[in-house]
């Protein structure tokens, strides 16, 4: 056998083992049980202070979610509404946040599959936050935060409100247990 | 899927006579197992669900068909030329699986969801490039051309199927997107078939194709039982129904049906009004 043909074995070799780990590795966070998963989940949540983000976000939508009908409100200053957001930082922990609230559903949908519509624009309005978060980071890095901010930011905000919103509607809907627990974060 | 009698035989002989018991034994059982497999799938429903799964499966029996008499009847370029068009067949078919099963885990609501969509491109030309990589450097034990075409057309197959069956696994864990039990099933028959493989093709390149060499026949064999291993799984699981979810009172499925349509309206009103 060649030389060649030893790289040739050891990177298949080398092919087969990341596969196996990899399917291995995924499989079985596919399979963790449940109840455990929840607690765990729910230990990763970011304590944010909902007063705080229910007031950025009510500046600009109802309590149901509808746009506030006058558009011509001033608004919250955008000194107010870094101090309340907590800059980029805050933002980012919101970010990660909307992660966690994404597998709170997703914990609901096993048990529920109807659930599966609100899972999915969850996971949409996440990608949305995302994407407002991701325009503040370039702002970042071209020394334009302050300007971008407060748009983008309450914009991102008023996402993430809706997505609490619509997570414990969802456990009130399901009757599950965890509601209250949910409710004291959120 | 069954590579039985593939190529290398001695000239003026026929096929037929090179058959070993075990050879006929794993063919007689390939085909058996197929045909529980079709009526386990036609009379449980699962046809109507899983159209390309069905087809391969049913595919696998009309060639045992067809490559039976021809192994008899047919001179030895017709028995190739029929094994390798259906060959090609084949390896349609698999693909059109994968995609069957790609479809279901990522499209929930019959739309393929928009924030795995880049990474599964991106996870399919890496999965397409590593594959073409290890064909390119494959350096298979044959005489001929299209011997090394084969060889490495074969390697090619297994080593893409099975890197999309993990890739497609390791994303909807990541975007937690949920596998039906059925699917889950097909993919983790396909995709243990798929990456053992791709051992099974190495060693073939290096111990040589030739049905003259006892570790072709030892190879085949284990390939061949590792199929059977994976169709039985398929007929057991598939028999079975999927596991149960609750089921939800009349006033959840109303309180959820008024979340899901909230949902919808406040975020078609929020984009359209405000931009967000």
């Amino acid at each position: 056998m060649t030389t060649p043909d030893l790289y040739f074995i050891a990177a298949i070799g080398l092919f087969f083992s990341i596969l196996v780990v990899i399917a291995g590795y995924y499989w079985v966070r596919s399979r963790r049980s449940p109840e455990a998963d929840w607690e765990v989940l729910f230990a990763k949540l970011t304590w944010i202070d909902r007063n705080n983000i229910a007031e950025v976000a009510l500046d600009l939508v109802d309590e149901s979610g509808q746009p506030k009908a006058s558009e011509d409100d001033e608004g919250l200053e955008p000194s107010r509404l870094w101090s309340l957001i907590g800059g980029l930082e805050g933002l980012e922990a919101l970010e990660r946040n909307s992660d966690v609230l994404i597998e709170l559903v997703f914990y609901i949908q096993k048990w529920y599959p109807e659930a599966l519509v609100i899972a999915e624009q969850l996971r949409l309005d996440a990608r949305e936050l995302k994407w407002h978060v991701a325009r503040l980071r370039g702002a970042d890095r071209k020394g334009d935060l302050q300007v971008s901010f407060p748009f983008y930011a309450q914009r991102a905000v008023v996402r993430y409100y809706l997505m609490t919103r619509r997570v414990l509607s969802l456990y009130e809907a399901a009757n599950f247990s965890m509601l209250a627990q949910l409710q004291r974060t959120l | 899927m069954l590579r039985l009698f593939r190529t290398g035989r001695l000239e003026g002989e026929t096929l037929a006579v090179r058959l070993s018991e075990m050879d006929l034994f794993f063919w007689a059982a390939g085909f058996a197992v197929h045909l529980v497999l079709l009526f386990v799938l036609f009379y449980r429903g699962r046809a109507r669900v899983f159209p390309f799964f069905t087809s391969l499966i049913a595919f696998s029996v009309v060639r045992t068909m067809i490559l039976y008499p021809v192994l008899h009847y047919a001179t030895t370029a017709g028995y190739v030329y029929t094994f390798w068009s259906l060959a090609v067949l084949d390896v349609m078919l698999q693909l059109g699986v994968v995609y069957e099963v790609a479809s279901r885990v990522f499209r929930p609501l019959n739309v393929w969801a928009p924030d795995v969509r880049g990474s599964f491109l991106w996870l399919l030309n890496l999965s397409t490039t590593v594959a073409l990589a290890l064909a390119w450097a494959d350096n298979p034990l044959v005489r001929t051309r299209v011997g090394a075409l084969v060889a490495r057309g074969n390697l090619f197959a297994a080593a893409l199927e099975s890197e999309i069956l993990i890739a497609m696994l390791a994303l909807s864990v990541t975007a937690r997107l949920p596998w039906k039990t059925h699917v889950a099933k097909i993919a983790q028959g396909l995709g243990i078939y798929a990456l053992v493989s791709v051992l099974l093709e190495t060693a073939h390149s290096y111990s040589g194709v030739s049905r003259l060499l006892p570790s072709f026949s030892i190879l085949s064999h284990v390939r061949i039982a590792l199929y059977l291993c994976c169709a039985t799984y398929w007929i057991v699981s598939l028999s079975r129904n999927e596991r149960p979810a609750r089921t939800m009172t009349a006033e959840m499925r109303e309180k959820m049906f008024a979340l899901g349509s909230q949902v919808a309206y406040d975020l078609h009103d929020l984009q359209s009004r405000k931009r967000l």
